[in-house]
């Protein structure tokens, strides 16, 4: 048997200097990672972490047990590595699996780096980390603190364990529905439509004598202002439904055949498991933009900056192909390729911009006179910065003082005091490094520059004054922005999130290449079958399936529906029914925390047997009817109404449309 | 430990506890969708979302060399591709992890040197006998057999090899003062192929005043350049091929013996009422490697699948881990119907044998003995194994395992293994396999 402590303690020896390196050049390129704590683990506390989404400690709960079951059977059976694990807190702990080989390593570390960048600073993990009282996320003591909470409740003799499993099972069936686009509050601060009171409830407790009752507030105006009141909550539905839920939550109790109040930990369940839903929103919302952005500047570390060996660099480059080779819409893939697109974007609008400033040059002539191959040649990093090498400080020494080179490395260097020959980035500032992997002149992106659509440069051209400024493309290039590409890279990671990136960034260029289509089920040969290759179809399919983490939206419309006590929830209607079967499902467990009855607002399709047998005939997709439904459970049994005109029409969104069948499909 | 307890709780929803969850749970496989690879059941408990209804949401797909032209079928959209699902993404929640794929060969691979085995797949070779592509070659034959290009190639060669530069050898006659021989041992030292006969001949044809042109034959190789037999073909085209008879060949077809190692395993399984979730799920854990370690080992892999009670009967893969019967237990019946599918389709001059079988060792009385054991022992196989799935130990009735172990323990093709819970599984797959390698 083999020590596994000192295998492990080896394992991190030989890693002390790469994650030196690693953050030392993540910090140089521009990032601005969190802390990483590193830590080695064997492939069994790789499983049970990966199992825990990152974490050590979790809530008791058979799901992770499932996780693990299959994390389990993935390993022993040799089905996948997982090759490292980071989670988002500051600091970030990253956990690497021991039985990686160096090269492996040092690729985790460089991806590690680029996620606590992701981490620490894109706006929609802010929504959650700056909401913090003290301001600090510690999402590890969180996690470890509802573990312990919540095995403090299973344990207690007075309550039942596998109550409690239950209870956790119905609000996880609701985790997703949150207002997760809003920054996390503790308290809701949304106005509140369950806190109308019932008149008729008031006006009897204040004693108020039944004449004057009948008189002044007979029945029907009593209904025409619950009517009213209930107009004016629905005008503003409530999408933090499990926040709803905790603080208007009832529990149904056998005996007294009423709803009761929710005991104390029933409400604290909810509220940290609402409170996780928040914390990993900014993960689940961003999945193609921080794997991409981990991927990019993997990338560029290992292969372009060559931070694995000449040794390593093969076993890395067969890691890179695997991750990136994986089939079906890969989010590594994906992210990498649009991340690529929004620099090249940017650094062909700089270098056009000065173009444009040339004496003689505008948006007409533009591919007529300038020579793209001149310009690529000019666009080449110096020589001094290109090559950079212990034989060749000299060179850059000579450059004086230069924003591109750090001096007081370069100091160094000539000392002998930094290793230049692995590290050649030591002695180059974010500017230096942004010439030296300068993306237009890539071998990869040759082209890139002349596909500039017309229509972009004369976009450019319109407001721009000074443009004669330079007499030659020479001195246009001379003044080019090398950080521009970079600098855009750091923008969009900040503000944006996977809809909106892939909204702007998904171009049409990027789906031919990439062979992408859209399917559609077909009704008349009851598969599924292939839609449509138009990159806008493309592009829609897609943004539906990251929108709201690719799931119906659904809000709390009324607390107190038909003046009943009931919830109604409605499904915001975007032309893609939901699944029934499961929404039924929901139901039954939303019951178990409302206490009353609850309803479902949503449109299903329905078919017309004759409709669709006509259809088949002629080779042709039958029209569905959309039907408004309210669906009742009442803790017993389910009732189907017809939705009322007034209600449907709320929840029908006119101007979405993510159908992309075309008019002649079947033919 | 915490994960310990959710993954048994895990194990008991909706089978032991928590019959409100049996609606949601399903039996996956892990692996992926092509075809060829293996895969492995997992269960899988969905607790209902609200989601789109999967038929009306469509999707985005993927195509290879192009895109499927509308209206094209594209099949059953993958879980993965694209659509987030959970299947093949465990902790969505983390989703910073890096997956890659591996296959049977591969796994063998990790499997050899986890566990120090080094199994090389033996038994015999089946030997086939195909006409190979006509490369042998006889020395007589039908004359559409005779293979011309050999001959010419032959006779070219022969023809290079009497060749020489006749004139630089009568420039060199022109030496002064050398005689016949001189000339003839002047042209051994530099390779140029003449006889003295040849020279011989040639001497009197030079005329008189010539000779002496040149002083030595230094001098002589110092003005003519020698030309190459190439560049004299080239001048003076090919005109002579010197065709003989020694160098005529006949073409026929070659035989080639073709030798792949072929594998049939014999999966068997007690499906019979005493075989519960967990029991089950053992059998699986364990058969499912060793089906993949042996799919990596040899060429060619079949596999049958026998289920048993007190009756046996073949089933596809599929559905071997799921069945669940009532019966009682007569594990001979299996071993029957083994042998009779394998004397028919796996003869066991051509075929590897693996012969795998698992229960919880229960068994009607005396038919170990009686019949189980005999036939053990009448099946050719390169290896039997018994394993038994129990879980928290033995019980007191079940006793095939031992049976078979004391009859058969020494028998080096014969292994009983006992597994009582996942852990034990790598040390069962190594009993099996390295008792095979003995």
């Amino acid at each position: 048997m083999k020590d596994d402590r000192i295998d492990a303690q080896r394992a991190a020896n030989r890693l002390e200097e790469p994650v030196r390196e690693a953050a030392a050049l993540a910090r140089k390129l521009g990032l601005d990672p969190y802390p990483v704590n590193y830590w080695v683990v064997d492939h069994d506390e790789m499983n049970e972490l990966i199992a825990y989404g990152g974490f050590q400690n979790r809530y008791p709960h058979w799901r992770w047990g499932m996780q693990y079951d299959r994390q389990q059977k993935q390993d022993q059976f040799g089905m996948g590595k997982a090759f490292e694990i980071v989670n988002n807190d500051d600091p970030s702990h990253a956990f690497l699996q021991e039985s990686n080989s160096l090269a492996d390593q040092k690729a985790v570390i460089t991806h590690v780096e680029a996620h606590a960048d992701f981490f620490a600073n894109n706006e929609w993990f802010g929504l959650f980390k700056n909401a913090g009282a003290e301001g600090d996320l510690d999402a590890t003591a969180m996690l470890e603190r509802h573990g312990d909470t919540i095995s403090g409740y299973m344990d207690d003799p007075d309550v039942d364990r596998e109550e409690v499993e239950r209870f956790i099972d119905a609000v996880l069936c609701l985790e997703d529905t949150i207002d997760q686009h809003r920054a996390f509050t503790a308290e809701d601060d949304r106005r509140d439509p369950g806190e109308y009171e019932d008149l008729r409830d008031r006006l009897d407790e204040m004693d108020i004598s039944e004449d004057v009752q009948r008189q002044v507030f007979d029945d029907e105006w009593l209904d025409e202002f619950a009517e009213r009141e209930r107009e004016a909550r629905i005008d503003e539905p409530h999408e933090d439904v499990l926040a709803y839920l905790r603080d208007h939550g009832r529990q149904y109790d056998e005996e007294k055949e009423r709803a009761v109040e929710m005991e104390p930990w029933q409400k604290d369940v909810i509220d940290m498991l609402r409170t996780e839903s928040y914390y990993f929103a900014g993960q689940k919302m961003t999945k193609v933009m921080n794997e991409g952005w981990a991927a990019y500047w993997e990338s560029l570390m290992m292969g372009d900056e060559r931070f694995a060996g000449d040794d390593e660099f093969l076993t890395y480059a067969d890691h890179q192909a695997r991750v990136l080779g994986s089939p079906g819409l890969n989010p590594y893939k994906l992210g990498k390729e649009l991340w690529e697109y929004v620099e090249n974007t940017a650094n062909r609008e700089e270098v056009a911009e000065n173009l444009l400033r040339v004496r003689g040059i505008t948006w007409r002539n533009f591919h007529d006179v300038v020579d793209f191959e001149d310009v690529r040649a000019a666009l080449e990093p110096h020589s001094a910065i290109e090559g950079v090498a212990p034989d060749s400080l000299s060179d850059l020494a000579a450059l004086g003082d230069d924003p591109r080179v750090d001096a007081d490395a370069l100091e160094r260097a000539r000392e002998d005091a930094v290793d230049v020959e692995r590290y050649p980035w030591k002695v180059l500032t974010y500017e230096g490094l942004a010439e030296r992997h300068f993306s237009l002149v890539k071998r990869q992106n040759r082209g890139f520059l002349e596909r500039i659509r017309r229509s972009d440069l004369e976009r450019i051209a319109r407001y721009m004054f000074d443009d004669e400024k330079y007499d030659t493309v020479e001195a246009a290039l001379d003044d080019v922005d090398y950080t521009a590409g970079w600098d855009r890279l750091f923008e969009v990671r900040e503000s944006h999130n996977d809809v909106t990136f892939i909204d702007a960034f998904l171009s049409e260029e990027f789906v031919t290449e990439n062979d992408y289509f859209t399917y559609e089920y077909s009704r008349a040969t009851g598969d599924f079958r292939a839609a449509s290759d138009d990159y806008r179809d493309v592009k829609k399919k897609l943004l539906l399936q990251f929108t709201n983490f690719g799931k119906p939206t659904i809000a709390v419309y009324d607390g107190n529906f038909g003046n009943r006590n009931e919830l109604l929830l409605g499904h915001q209607y975007n032309g893609v029914m939901l699944d029934v079967e499961q929404a039924k499902g929901v139901l039954e467990r939303t019951y178990q925390l409302w206490g009353r009855p609850v309803n479902l607002m949503t449109i299903v399709k329905e078919y017309d047997d004759h409709d669709v047998e006509v259809a088949q005939r002629r080779n042709r997709e039958p029209e569905p009817i959309e039907v408004g439904t309210r669906i009742r459970y009442d803790g017993d049994r389910f009732e189907t109404h017809d939705l009322d005109d007034d209600l449907r029409e709320r929840i029908a969104a006119a101007d979405v449309d993510y159908d992309t069948k075309p008019e002649e499909w079947l033919g | 430990m915490g994960l310990r307890e959710d993954l048994e709780r895990f194990r008991e929803v909706g089978e032991q506890r928590r019959e409100d969850l049996e609606e949601f749970i399903s039996y996956g496989n892990l692996g992926s969708s092509d075809p060829d690879s293996i895969k492995i059941p997992i269960k899988v408990v969905d607790l209902p979302e609200f989601e789109y209804d999967r038929l009306d949401k469509g999707g985005v797909g993927q195509g290879q060399d192009g895109t499927p032209d509308a209206g094209q079928p594209v099949g059953q959209p993958r879980p993965g591709d694209g659509d987030d699902g959970e299947e093949g993404d465990p902790g969505e929640e983390a989703g910073d992890h890096e997956y890659y794929e591996m296959d049977p060969e591969e796994f063998a691979e990790e499997l050899d040197e986890e566990l120090g085995l080094d199994l090389e797949p033996k038994g015999k070779e089946v030997v086939e006998e195909i006409e190979g592509d006509y490369t042998d070659v006889t020395r007589t034959g039908p004359n559409s057999t005779l293979d011309f290009e050999r001959l010419f190639k032959q006779g070219l060669k022969r023809k290079l090899a009497t060749d020489f530069d006749e004139e630089y050898v009568r420039e060199a006659m022109k030496v002064a003062d050398t005689t016949p021989r001189e000339v003839y041992q002047w042209c051994r030292e530099r390779n140029v192929l003449v006889s003295l006969a040849w020279v011989e001949d040639a001497w009197d044809d030079v005329p008189a005043e010539e000779r002496g042109t040149w002083d030595s034959f230094e001098e002589m190789e110092g003005n003519v350049d020698q030309e190459t037999t190439v560049q004299r073909i080239r001048r003076e085209g090919l005109t002579e091929v010197p065709f003989r008879r020694e160098d005529e060949r006949y073409r026929h077809p070659e035989v080639v013996e073709k030798k792949e190692r072929n594998v049939v395993v014999v999966n068997i399984r007690d499906v019979s009422g005493s075989m519960r979730e967990q029991k089950r799920e053992l059998v699986e854990r364990t058969f499912t490697p060793l089906d993949w370690y042996l799919t990596g080992k040899y060429d060619r892999a079949e596999f049958v699948y026998i289920a048993h009670d007190a009756e046996a009967w073949e089933v596809e893969r599929e559905n071997f881990f799921g069945i669940q019967s009532g019966g009682g237990t007569r594990i001979s019946s299996a071993y029957e119907l083994a042998q009779d599918l394998l004397e028919e389709r796996y003869p066991w001059s051509e075929w590897n044998r693996y012969v795998f079988a698992a229960g919880d060792s229960e068994n009607s009385s005396n038919d170990t003995t009686e019949n189980v054991i005999p036939l053990m022992e009448e099946i050719p196989a390169n290896l039997h194994a018994y394993v038994e799935t129990q879980p928290g130990g033995t019980a007191i009735n079940a006793t095939h395992a031992e049976e078979v172990e004391r009859e058969l323990g020494d028998a080096d093709n014969v292994a009983v293994t006992y597994v009582s819970d996942p852990a034990d599984v790598i040390d069962a797959i190594y009993e099996i396999l390295s008792t095979e390698d003995s």
